[in-house]
């Protein structure tokens, strides 16, 4: 049930991903390099309706929230590792797993090294390396401060760490990210896909029925993920069984590849340059090992994290647009200013 | 749209993001005011994002062009 659950999941995440473009590498940099504020309005957006949403199924009883640790050392190390690779990979986490299903031979490359380094991160080669760089976690008894948070030890959020009513951080975060959405000039943008806002408002939809059917039938309460299905994908070939995130990742390969198939928008993609499938090799390498040492990417941390308030998926979020930035500004920044 | 001239074509079929972009950018600063470009591109979000951004930046988008499957010809004339 927890697999079929996470493949439903992910099946319409895939949909939304490729129909909306909705890729976090592009809303990141397009917002510095090309002053193009377009796929970013639709990251905040839906943000600030997850933040709503998240703490509504909480109070309901529907879910509890379970933030991830707070990895100081972790969290920028890895944000900066896996800003850096996603540029040179030409997608982040979800950018490069929907548009494997788009065709693009390029994402292919680089979703199965950000995997295999993942992976290799958790139980291979790299695991004593990636522990060391992690540093400390930090955890707290969260569910003495609000009954919302899941029972036991969990990252620490702005209401933990100031005792306080998780609603209040979180209506005033929502209202100040919503005041930016719509209270600055939004750049436009045509074409067929769905546009920013309806992106968001779906992207909402998608991650509340994965955060209650991954915790009602699958793993534990949270809600999407790419980094942790990659690593239970390929844990697969050594035996373990696919679970909700894995399931949730093949989900999003194929409903991508129906939606551009049926917008006729797939085709395979190939670079006339071969170098450029060793960039992409190395921006996969850089993600995997980036992701594991942050304790995950830029849908663990960035879409489902931070509408926790967890402090852990803030930071890495920082680092992930710092590290974004800056390889964007190396990579292009010269060819784009002249 | 057969009768327009083109004074430079760019290919960048096939190319990851945001390379396409980066390139039109970087082809129409190098020509001359009145000057044509033609891209071929088959990526859609920057077959999306690089007329408005072209446009936001003064230039004129003559046609964007289905010339296959997700293939695109944009020309764009430089202002």
């Amino acid at each position: 049930m927890g697999v079929l659950m996470g493949l439903i999941t992910g099946f319409f995440f895939g949909i939304v991903l490729q129909r909306g473009r909705l890729c976090f590498n592009s809303a990141m940099r397009d917002l510095r390099l090309f002053k193009d504020n377009y796929l970013w309005k639709a990251v905040v957006l839906a943000i600030a309706l997850e933040t709503i949403a998240f703490h509504f199924m909480a109070s309901m009883g529907w879910i509890t929230l379970t933030p991830k640790p707070f990895m100081p050392v972790g969290n920028i190390i890895g944000g900066l590792l896996f800003g850096f690779g996603m540029v040179l990979a030409g997608g982040c986490a979800s950018g490069v797993t929907y548009r494997s299903g788009e065709g693009m031979t390029t994402a292919w490359i680089a979703a199965i090294f950000y995997g295999l380094f993942a992976t290799a991160s958790k139980v291979g080669f790299l695991k004593g390396f990636v522990k060391w760089l992690q540093g400390p976690a930090f955890k707290v008894e969260a569910s003495s401060v609000s009954n919302m948070y899941t029972s036991g030890k969990v990252g620490p959020t702005v209401a933990t760490i100031f005792h306080i009513n998780p609603w209040i951080p979180a209506l005033i975060f929502a209202a100040l990210l919503l005041w930016y959405v719509f209270g600055t000039k939004t750049s436009q943008r045509g074409g067929k896909g769905f546009n920013w806002y309806t992106t968001a408002i779906l992207v909402t939809f998608v991650a509340m029925f994965g955060y209650w059917t991954r915790g009602t039938f699958g793993d534990k309460f949270y809600t999407l993920g790419i980094t942790g299905g990659w690593k239970n994908i390929y844990s697969t070939f050594t035996g373990k069984h696919l679970e909700w995130e894995g399931a949730e990742v093949l989900g999003i390969i194929i409903g991508a590849f129906i939606a551009a198939v049926a917008s006729k928008e797939f085709k395979l993609r190939m670079p006339r340059n071969p170098i450029t499938y060793v960039q992409v090799m190395v921006g996969g390498v850089f993600m995997g090992i980036g992701a594991s040492v942050a304790g995950g990417c830029n849908i663990g941390h960035f879409l489902s994290g931070v509408p926790h308030l967890s402090l852990g998926s803030l930071l890495a979020t920082l680092f992930f647009i710092l590290g974004n930035w800056l390889m964007a500004y190396w990579l292009f920044g010269k060819k784009v200013r002249g | 749209m057969a009768d327009v001239k083109v004074d430079k074509t760019l290919d960048v079929r096939g190319e990851v993001c945001p390379v396409p972009d980066v390139e039109t950018r970087r082809a129409l600063k190098d020509m001359e005011p009145g000057q044509v470009l033609e891209v071929l591109i088959d990526y859609p979000l920057s077959k999306e994002r690089i007329p408005a951004n072209v446009e936001k930046e003064g230039h004129e988008v003559l046609t964007i062009e289905e010339t296959g499957p997700s293939e695109w010809r944009i020309l764009i004339r430089k202002k």
